[in-house]
């Protein structure tokens, strides 16, 4: 009987969340839109994405950006991998319905629902109970405390147990100032514990190797806080390092672009006067007012990441073979398309768009500007390729372009991409977004977090122009509330708010029409961006 | 070309080139200080077989031009060493260590900075339980103050 309310209760929360993305934008509380002077100049209208989107993909402006408020996350429940690498793990179908289950779940993951509701039916054929067992598998660690049948439940009095005991992060981290590293304890009793030489280092020598770990990759210096108590201190607190970071190029802000820094087909642009970036090396910089740390400027201020790449997966509906007259029913079939956008960005201003129904494992490790170079050039010269470039060479041997991802990139697009400037520099300036009306279109750009990218067109006379803006995950209210809430990265969400083309010869715009058309999301791959 | 004499922590003296020895910034303030009196300088910090190690790499690199500013993005490259300093560093974790806190010590920034990106580089990649492994270090956090930090800090993850 009690196992009839648990399934009762698995269903419905399965049943929600399918609804909840199906419908992303209940739910989501109207945000004040902010007030864009009229747009006079082109494009000729803001595109009806631009507000649509800012009501789905809302997070704080960047002003009111409340230190205390920068630590919340969406706890979700997900079976993903720790770390994506964009191969295929399981080279064979699943056979078990457990399998079947796993494998639709990762699919819903994905957003791909079409061949998730696949292995959903299959699951179910071979066994009704299959979300039993797979509650079972994953989640049993909560259905196993006493008295909490539902998930929704554990989470929250999970939550209430955490308020009684928890300290607040910040005040646990600053308890941890003064540790001594620890030394592990022998692994024999009575002989002399392994040597532990770091344990003795001073406080600056420890910075100065923590300096190096986080230039090289600040996922690593995230890890490295989970070490010990001394560690996560200097993560929290290693001002010179954080401010070394925001300042660098590899991922920091002296590696983002404000203006195009190249043409549409990666060709560099140069200039005399100096580019501007937010934080120069050789003048006094200070922590900008509403933040209070270096550490929060890293993670707080817009920042593209060239360590992976962004997905937007869209869904649409089509109605299939003999629907035509008649109404939906339960024999006529529907079927649910997927299609994807991938953005690779380039810290030399140049970016990669491609739009394509090849699922993420089958091209995403491929999509390199050497790799669409290849794909756009006769077959033959197809192997030529740097293979330094993308993970999968790492191994060595140069691995060759399957087709399937070849096909896909041969539809990628070149182009360029640039972050809004804050400031708004007066003079129109020739590399301004669209150098061909010789006109500026900052007031189009007036939200910091704003990304307007510029791609090749169906042919020589035509430029796409994406306008994008940078967001992040929304956090539930119950996770903000809690002593400890999750921290998920910040703007590694990209929101549309407008797609058009333009005509070279015409100076035309032609407006696209977006309408399934959902947020690109960051997902890190293996390998790329750290050289 | 001026010699001098060096005495590690262990009381055994070494003479070296001056121009090598002026590598690290103590001893020459040192010398600037003392003048020419051909006194030992005494290092109580720096023992026997780290000394030499530290006057080995002093004597490949005494030809070095001074270091590039402290900005430079070329400095920051923690992947590149230079082969010999590879080699240099292919020495055990306790030695390794030793030659940082005399390079600390002896203020000698560019060795400094070669032995810091070679311990960077025995982290990278690493899980926390490889890197505690590694350096034999001990988890002094609680379950729940490790989950606490783990999602105080998964922003900087970028998953």
């Amino acid at each position: 009987m009690e196992d009839n309310a648990e399934l009762e209760s698995f269903r419905r929360q399965w049943r929600e969340e399918v609804t909840r993305r199906s419908k992303p934008k209940t739910g989501t509380p109207p945000a004040p839109t902010p007030t864009a002077p009229p747009l006079s100049r082109l494009p000729p209208t803001r595109h009806e994405a631009a507000h649509r989107n800012e009501v789905e993909e809302e997070g704080p402006p960047l002003a009111s950006f409340d230190p205390d408020e920068l630590a919340q996350q969406v706890g979700e429940l997900s079976v993903q991998p720790a770390e994506e690498d964009f191969s295929r793990r399981e080279a064979v179908e699943p056979t078990s319905a457990l399998e079947h289950f796993e494998r639709a779940v990762e699919k819903e993951a994905e957003g791909n629902l079409g061949d998730s509701l696949t292995h959903y039916r299959k699951a179910y054929r071979l066994d009704s109970a299959v979300d039993k067992s797979y509650r079972n598998k994953h989640y049993s660690h909560v259905w196993k405390r006493p008295n909490q049948p539902t998930p929704a439940q554990a989470t929250t009095t999970q939550l209430q147990a955490a308020e009684v005991e928890t300290v607040p992060t910040q005040e646990l981290i600053a308890s941890f100032a003064h540790l001594p590293i620890p030394q592990a304890e022998s692994i024999i009793e009575n002989t002399p514990p392994p040597p532990c030489p770091i344990a003795a280092m001073p406080s600056e020598v420890i910075a100065e190797i923590l300096n190096h770990v986080a230039l090289d990759d600040p996922s690593t210096f995230a890890r490295m806080a989970l070490v010990c108590k001394r560690m996560a201190y200097h993560f929290a607190h290693d001002q010179p390092t954080w401010k070394g970071l925001c300042q660098a190029s590899k991922f920091g802000f002296g590696g983002m672009h404000y203006d195009f820094a190249c043409d549409v087909l990666g060709l560099p642009i140069y200039t005399l006067g100096s580019r501007y970036t937010p934080f120069p090396k050789d003048e006094p910089v200070e922590v900008p007012p509403p933040l209070s740390s270096w550490r929060q400027v890293f993670q707080s201020l817009p920042r593209i990441r060239y360590t992976g790449v962004y997905i937007s997966t869209v869904n649409y509906t089509r109605p299939g073979a003999t629907a035509a007259y008649s109404n939906v029913s339960w024999n006529s079939p529907i079927h649910i398309v997927t299609y994807y956008r991938y953005l690779r960005f380039y810290p030399d201003g140049s970016v990669i768009s491609l739009l394509t129904s090849t699922e993420p494992v089958d091209v995403v490790p491929y999509i390199s500007r050497e790799n669409v170079a290849a794909a756009l050039t006769p077959a033959n010269r197809k192997h030529k390729r740097n293979a330094s470039d993308h993970g999968q060479s790492l191994s060595g041997a140069a691995d060759p372009l399957p087709a399937v991802a070849s096909n896909a990139l041969k539809h990628a697009r070149r182009g360029r991409w640039h972050l809004a400037s804050p400031t708004n520099t007066p003079e129109p300036s020739d590399s301004a977004w669209k150098p061909e009306s010789g006109a500026t279109e900052k007031p189009l750009l007036s939200d910091q977090r704003d990304i307007i990218i510029e791609t090749e067109g169906v042919d020589s006379r035509y430029v796409n122009t994406m306008h994008l803006s940078l967001r992040s995950s929304t956090i539930p209210k119950a996770a903000q509330a809690s002593p400890a809430p999750p921290n998920p990265s910040k703007n590694t969400k990209l929101a549309w708010k407008g797609f058009w083309s333009y005509n070279k010869i015409s100076e035309e715009w032609g407006e696209f029409g977006i309408p399934n058309d959902r947020a690109y999301v960051f997902r890190r791959v293996r390998g790329w961006g750290l050289e | 070309m001026s010699s001098i004499t060096l005495t590690s922590s262990d009381g055994i003296e070494m003479s070296v080139d001056r121009t090598t020895a002026e590598r690290s910034v103590l001893i020459k303030n040192m010398l600037d200080d003392l003048g020419d009196s051909g006194d030992a300088v005494p290092l109580p910090n720096v023992n026997e077989a780290v000394l030499k190690k530290v006057i080995e790499w002093c004597e490949h690199h005494k030809n070095d031009p001074p270091s590039a500013s402290d900005d430079d993005d070329n400095r920051r490259k923690t992947t590149d060493i230079d082969e010999w300093d590879q080699k240099f560093m292919q020495v055990d974790q306790e030695m390794l260590f030793e030659i940082i806190l005399a390079a600390n010590y002896l203020d000698i920034k560019a060795l400094l900075d070669v032995g810091c990106k070679t311990v960077a580089n025995m982290i990278k990649g690493k899980s926390p339980e490889e890197i505690r492994k590694t350096f034999n270090i001990q988890n002094d956090f609680t379950p729940e103050e490790e989950d606490q930090i783990r999602r105080e800090n998964e922003w900087a993850e970028d998953r």
